[in-house]
């Protein structure tokens, strides 16, 4: 049965990590950007989860749970800053925010 | 007592860099007045002249030469060079005559150049020259020498160059320094092979001499070749003798001590401090002296037609130190030496005779705007004449004596071509060198423009002491012949000529041949010039002798023309385009790569981030593969 | 049964993935990543995760995801404020080429592992275990969370505010 077997879950949170980063990289939209960082959070949560069932260790809910705490916080704190980007630039192009660039520097 | 070497040398070094802060003194603070620099510049001098002639009768009852090394110079590895000082026969000889002239001549400078702003440099340099010049005298080893060398270069070159604000001077003076350079490259090569081979012993003269036998014939004559390139710069023989003439725009004592008596005679001291290199290598003796024949006959045919006073005397000082080559050249060191020695005298007495008439007239230096200076000057004119029969060669004036050692020498030889140069060059000594004297002294003033005056007592009083040298330096070498003892030979007796082989009447009948033609000589000059009418004397400025042979041109174009092309292409062409390309190049194309790495620092953070990925793609396929 | 149930979980949140990084409107990305969250949520009932699963619900999908909604149509998107992404397909495809190895590498480590697994204990993920394993183990990072989320909580507060004219 391979709901039995750990291979199934690694199988899908790798997909669905991957899946996250390609978001990451590919999508300039700020939001989808951030989905796609929650995914990967939770990719990684289904990892810790699934080798917790598999070693009988409690530690890896606590984990994830410990991961999901974290994603709270900083839900928070990254939509203050995109409403903070939005009100400055009108737009949600990650692609507009360069003052790391020499040129920009006003 | 050895010490007495060091302040030979030391003595003039010391008072020229005293008369030098003194100058600077003068010129930026409170004036000076002459007499400030007057008196170092005349004692040392003297003081050299005094402990040489102290060294000279010390050595003369010893019998053994004095040398004094007082420190390691360069010590490279196991290669150790001293700082020393050789007094030997020859040394002490040659010092004494130098001071003594050399003083004498800083006596008459102290006149000459009365008047002049630069009084005080030109001491600076005088003496610094004498300083240089005993050093190259009294060095122990040939690289103490070579540093003498080159001071007497520089301070020639200084010299000549006095009156700067003169462009064709200074020229004159770098052509001097340009030319000497040739020779001392030449120089340099044969003294960089002699220290390869013999410089582990230490590299003083008896050192050399020790190991010089046991080096190839060939490379002995390389060196021998090398060194006498040294001596061709220094001593103005063919084809390195162009700056000569040109070095007449210095001043006249310049002239007198540098070109006449002192440095132009280091050439020859230098082989003949060799000697026992040359005694080895015959062949390239037997070149030196052809060389010096050449250059003899060579500028006595330019004399002819000369009509600066001055320019006569230098090409007469080349052909005179073509007679010493010919002698050292054929191994006869010592009659070299001997003509050295009444060189020196007659020559620096023509010279400063020749300031004196200049400065009489005003500095009129053309011969055939003179005339009649005998009743202005009647010292200087008598001591000039003493002095011109001397350079002829009639007894019983100085050079009747060297000339005629050498010419006896060729003629034993049988060196026959030598010999018959040497004659010519004789016949033509004579003629032009009366051919000066009647321009100059007899016949009526030509131009009475100038006001002619005669020259102050301090000038001539040199003069007259040098003519009593013109006149009995010959006795010093009085072949036995004549009865005489030869002094000299028999002092410089280690430099000595092999014993010829001539019987007496040969002798006595080159003798005779060369007081005969030194007469026709005088005889031809006498049908010209004695009653020459200079009012209707027309200047000649064609003719291939009057324009030297067109040797200063063809150097011209063969080299120095062809050096600033070069050096024009390169500055133009190929510095700009070559070398300037490549450096901007370099930094325009470190510009441009960093310009293009730049292009991954776009503050872009989502193109940072997938630089990581693929970073970590890559990484993964790396361990994908070595994982197996 | 079993099987068919993670099949069924796994399909929609890959699908939901998916979905969600290829909508062009923020809102439907989000709602396609609320349909992820919950067949993450039973993938972890699956797992004898009982408590996370409610978690998961309460917090992820109910708290963070309605947050977001809330502020994608608080700041009023409209069709001019969003980039352009011309080439959004093909850069997504080279991307998944790009991750091919490291996928690779890490599956095949853990295909190697054994299959089955032994079946756990009754109480495996139920709160009651949960919570003594949170607070005897685990009590130094509860602590630093809750830290945490108060300086979330204070940053995102001096964040929001308007700049003082």
């Amino acid at each position: 049965m391979i709901a039995h077997t750990l291979f199934a879950y690694i199988f899908v949170a790798m997909i669905l990590f991957s899946i996250g980063l390609l978001g990451v990289i590919s999508r300039k939209n700020i939001f989808v950007i951030y989905m796609s960082i929650e995914l990967m959070l939770n990719a990684i949560n289904l990892m810790f989860v699934a080798l917790s069932h598999y070693h009988h260790d409690m530690g890896g809910q606590v984990m994830a749970m410990m991961v999901i705490a974290i994603a709270a916080a900083e839900a928070g704190v990254f939509l203050s800053l995109i409403v903070v980007l939005y009100r400055r630039k009108k737009s949600l192009d990650s692609d507009l925010f360069r003052t790391l660039s020499q040129k920009e520097v006003a | 007592m050895s010490l007495l070497l060091a302040l030979i040398v030391l003595i003039p070094l010391l008072s020229s860099v005293l008369i030098g802060f003194l100058y600077l003194y003068s010129i930026t603070q409170k004036r000076l007045a002459t007499l400030w620099f007057t008196i170092p510049a005349l004692l040392a001098p003297c003081a050299s002249f005094v402990l040489g002639v102290v060294s000279f009768v010390y050595v003369a009852k010893g019998d053994i030469p004095l040398h004094f090394q007082p420190y390691l110079w360069l010590g490279v590895g196991g290669h150790n060079i001293y700082m020393g000082f050789l007094g030997d026969k020859l040394s002490l000889f040659m010092v004494l005559f130098i001071t003594f002239v050399g003083w004498l001549i800083h006596l008459y400078a102290t006149s000459y150049m009365r008047e002049d702003e630069g009084y005080g440099k030109f001491f600076f340099y005088f003496n610094l020259f004498l300083s240089s010049m005993l050093l190259l005298v009294l060095a122990d080893g040939p690289l103490i020498m070579f540093i003498g060398w080159e001071g007497v270069g520089l301070c020639s070159y200084l010299l000549i160059s006095f009156y700067f604000l003169d462009n064709s001077n200074v020229v004159a003076g770098n052509k001097a320094f340009i030319v000497n350079r040739i020779g001392d490259l030449g120089f340099l090569i044969g003294l960089a092979i002699l220290f390869f081979y013999c410089g582990e012993a230490g590299f003083d003269y008896a050192s050399i001499a020790d190991k010089v036998a046991s080096m190839p014939v060939w490379l002995l004559q390389v060196v021998g070749v090398a060194l006498f390139i040294g001596a061709m710069g220094k001593s103005a023989q063919i084809p390195l003798y162009v700056w000569l003439p040109d070095a007449m725009a210095g001043p006249t004592p310049v002239s007198a001590l540098i070109h006449a008596a002192t440095m132009v005679t280091a050439g020859v001291y230098m082989v003949a401090r060799f000697s026992f290199l040359y005694e080895l290598i015959p062949h390239v003796g037997l070149f030196i002296a052809y060389i010096g024949a050449f250059s003899a006959l060579f500028a006595a045919v330019i004399a002819t037609k000369q009509s600066d006073i001055k320019k006569i005397l230098a090409y007469s000082t080349m052909s005179q130190l073509g007679y010493m080559f010919i002698a050292v050249g054929l191994g006869a060191y010592s009659s070299a030496l001997f003509h050295v020695f009444t060189h020196a005298f007659f020559k620096a007495l023509l010279f400063m005779g020749a300031g004196a008439v200049i400065i009489a007239l005003h500095h009129e230096q053309n011969i055939f705007k003179m005339g009649g200076m005998k009743r202005v000057t009647p010292v200087v004119y008598i001591t000039m004449l003493m002095a011109t029969l001397a350079i002829s060669g009639i007894p019983p004036f100085a050079g009747f004596f060297s000339k005629d050692e050498i010419l006896l020498t060729a003629f034993a030889r049988g060196e026959y071509l030598i010999w018959g140069i040497a004659v010519c060059s004789a016949v033509l000594t004579a003629y032009y060198m009366f051919r000066l004297f009647f321009v100059v002294f007899e016949g009526k003033n030509a131009l009475h423009v100038n006001h002619p005056h005669d020259v102050s007592w301090v000038m001539k009083a040199p003069l007259v002491v040098l003519a009593f040298g013109s006149l009995f330096a010959g006795f010093m070498g009085l072949p036995s012949l004549l009865g005489g003892s030869h002094l000299i030979g028999t002092w410089l007796g280690e430099w000595g000529s092999r014993a010829l082989h001539v019987s007496h009447e040969t002798e006595w009948m080159l003798l005779g041949l060369n007081i005969a033609v030194s007469l026709l000589g005088i005889g031809i000059a006498y049908k010209k010039f004695r009653f020459y009418d200079l009012s209707k004397h027309k200047e000649a400025t064609q003719g291939i002798v009057y324009n030297k042979f067109y040797v200063d041109e063809l150097y011209n174009l063969l080299f120095v023309r062809s050096i600033q092309k070069l050096s024009e292409f390169i500055a133009v062409n190929l510095d700009v385009n070559l070398v300037d390309r490549f450096i901007m190049g370099l930094s325009h194309g470190f510009i441009k790569l960093g310009n293009v790495v730049g292009v991954v620092q776009n503050a872009n953070v989502r193109f940072y981030a997938l630089i990581m990925m693929l970073g970590i793609s890559a990484a993964s396929c790396y361990l994908i593969f070595t994982l197996g | 049964m079993m099987d068919i149930l993670f099949l069924l979980l796994s399909s929609f949140a890959i699908l939901g993935a998916v979905g969600m990084v290829s909508f062009h409107q923020p809102v439907h990305s989000a709602l396609s990543l609320i349909l992820t969250i919950m067949a993450l949520a039973g993938l972890f009932a699956l797992l004898s995760a009982s408590f996370l699963f409610m978690v998961q619900i309460i917090i992820y999908a109910g708290a963070i995801l309605t947050l977001f909604i809330f502020i994608i149509m608080f700041l009023n998107v409209k069709e001019a404020n969003l980039p352009k992404e011309p080439n959004k397909a093909m850069t997504l495809f080279l991307g998944s080429l790009a991750l091919l190895p490291l996928n690779f590498l890490i599956l095949r480590a853990f295909y190697k592992m054994p299959l089955h697994v032994n079946p756990v204990a009754s109480d495996f993920g139920k709160i009651k275990p949960l919570g003594m394993e949170l607070f005897t183990h685990w009590l130094l990072p509860f602590e630093l969370i809750s830290i945490l989320l108060l300086v979330a909580l204070i940053g995102a507060v001096v964040l929001g505010r308007k700049d003082e004219a």
